[in-house]
């Protein structure tokens, strides 16, 4: 086989360029691309195209806050910084934390993470939750879109032979209550089996805004505007009277491909237990299932 | 594909030349000999090839050497004689955290980097600062008990 070649720009500008002109595959963490290449102990990765290295960008890292209240993240940030981070809104730091274990999260990326793909990934299902957006760069200028957008499906994203993830920009959140809950064999070192983070607003007995998003449920995260829209406008103390209703459409938006009895039930009793929790008037904050 | 890569290996620089793709932890182990990393699954998910990269624990077998430009390498190689890694040495001998060996090494970056950050760690602190590292021996817990023992011992030189 030919060898690839390897790129390891020092700056953006120099990265956008060679992007432009090569396509290389572009590598960050490698936590996803130096398993999937592998050829084994002692053997050099086998990528079958170029490859353009980028952990070393400074452009691509850091978290701040931007005037009008949305998070900025560099796309280069690893999941260890993120988690770490008390600018990021609670759901991203809880996702980002259970992956893998500290030496995984101090070399994945959030890029990387979404730039994968995988129905699996921990960082795009509570971004999708949120209306997180996507920054991506070429050396022609830049464009935005949701993450709900960015991935189209299982390893399928919108990105452009000539484009990076440089950024992802979180709006503001007012939730008043949270749930996260992330479903794998072990607490370290677990792929999800499932995960489901749900967030809602109460103001003075009514529900202003709900959302919900299933990761690991089918081929990319489910969220469903128009189920949310069941729970959104009613008042927390009737809540049980649509819930049956919000439950199924949920459960007819999610599609999971192994053990879906499993997926679907657990799916179902974790929201119930999150829209039960606001019907009984649960302090706002996080609604945690060990309570 | 032959590029230059520059970082500091156990406080040494060093500038490698050859292919950026190689992974980490065959080039520690065969350009430069230091055997001390073990690799297990070869995915990132052992533990029993970490290192510390700018203070950070990391998996070498996960990396391609292009990903270390500029930054400074710590291998089990760089802290066997210094103070805080005979501190834990000594106290994984001194429990009986070891018998086939093979994860110790990893298990040891591990510590390190957990007492550096939090000298006085819970037990719950202590696993969460290994949980990445697999041990088919043990059963953990004379690991656990031996990096207990590891924070008292040198709680001066931990809280330095």
């Amino acid at each position: 086989m030919e060898q690839v070649k390897c790129f390891i720009p020092e700056t953006l500008e120099e990265a956008l360029r060679i992007r432009k002109e090569t396509g290389a595959t572009v590598l960050a963490g490698g936590s996803d691309l130096m398993v999937a290449n592998s050829m084994g102990a002692g053997v050099t990765p086998a990528f079958r195209n170029d490859v353009m290295i980028i952990a070393g960008l400074k452009e691509l890292k850091g978290i701040r806050t931007l005037p009008d209240g949305s998070v900025e993240i560099g796309a280069g940030t690893t999941s260890a910084e993120i988690a770490a981070s008390p600018l990021v809104p609670e759901l991203l730091r809880e996702a980002a934390s259970r992956m893998g274990a500290i030496a995984l999260r101090n070399s994945a990326t959030i890029g990387g993470n979404i730039g994968n793909a995988s129905p699996k990934g921990d960082m795009p299902q509570p971004l999708i939750l949120m209306d997180a957006e996507v920054v991506l760069t070429s050396a022609d200028g830049e464009r935005r879109m949701l993450v709900d957008d960015y991935i189209i499906a299982s390893k399928k994203t919108a990105l452009h032979d000539d484009e990076l993830i440089t950024k992802v920009i979180i709006p503001k959140q007012d939730f008043t209550h949270i749930f996260y809950r992330k479903v794998g064999m072990r607490r370290a070192n677990a792929i999800s089996k499932l995960t489901l983070s749900a967030a809602a607003t109460i103001r003075d007995g009514v529900v202003v805004d709900f959302r919900a998003s299933s990761g690991a449920a089918g081929p990319k995260v489910a969220r469903s505007r128009k189920a949310e829209e069941l729970l959104i406008g009613k008042k927390t103390s009737e809540l049980h009277i649509c819930k049956e209703e919000f439950l199924d459409a949920w459960n007819a938006v999610i599609s999971p491909h192994a053990m879906p009895e499993y997926r679907r039930n657990t799916t179902r009793r974790m929201l119930a237990f999150f829209i039960d929790a606001l019907e009984a008037g649960h302090a706002p904050g996080r609604v945690d299932i060990s309570e | 594909m032959y590029t230059e890569v520059r970082f500091t290996l156990n406080g040494e620089q060093k500038l490698y030349r050859g292919d950026p793709l190689r992974r980490l932890i065959d080039v520690l182990r065969e350009d430069y000999g230091l055997t001390g990393s073990k690799e297990g699954c070869g995915e990132g998910e052992c533990g029993a090839c970490s290192i510390i990269k700018d203070s950070e624990l990391v998996t070498s077998c996960i990396l391609p050497v292009g990903a270390v430009n500029g930054c400074a390498l710590t291998t089990i190689e760089g802290i066997r004689d210094t103070e805080k890694g005979r501190c834990i040495i000594d106290a994984y001998a001194e429990g009986g955290a070891v018998q086939c060996g093979f994860c110790i090494p990893g298990m040891v970056m591990a510590t390190y980097v957990l007492l550096s950050k939090n000298p006085d760690p819970t037990e719950e602190e202590i696993r969460v600062g290994i949980s990445g590292n697999i041990c088919r021996c043990t059963g953990y817990d004379l690991i656990v008990e031996c990096i207990k023992l590891a924070a008292k011992k040198g709680a001066a030189l931990w809280n330095r």
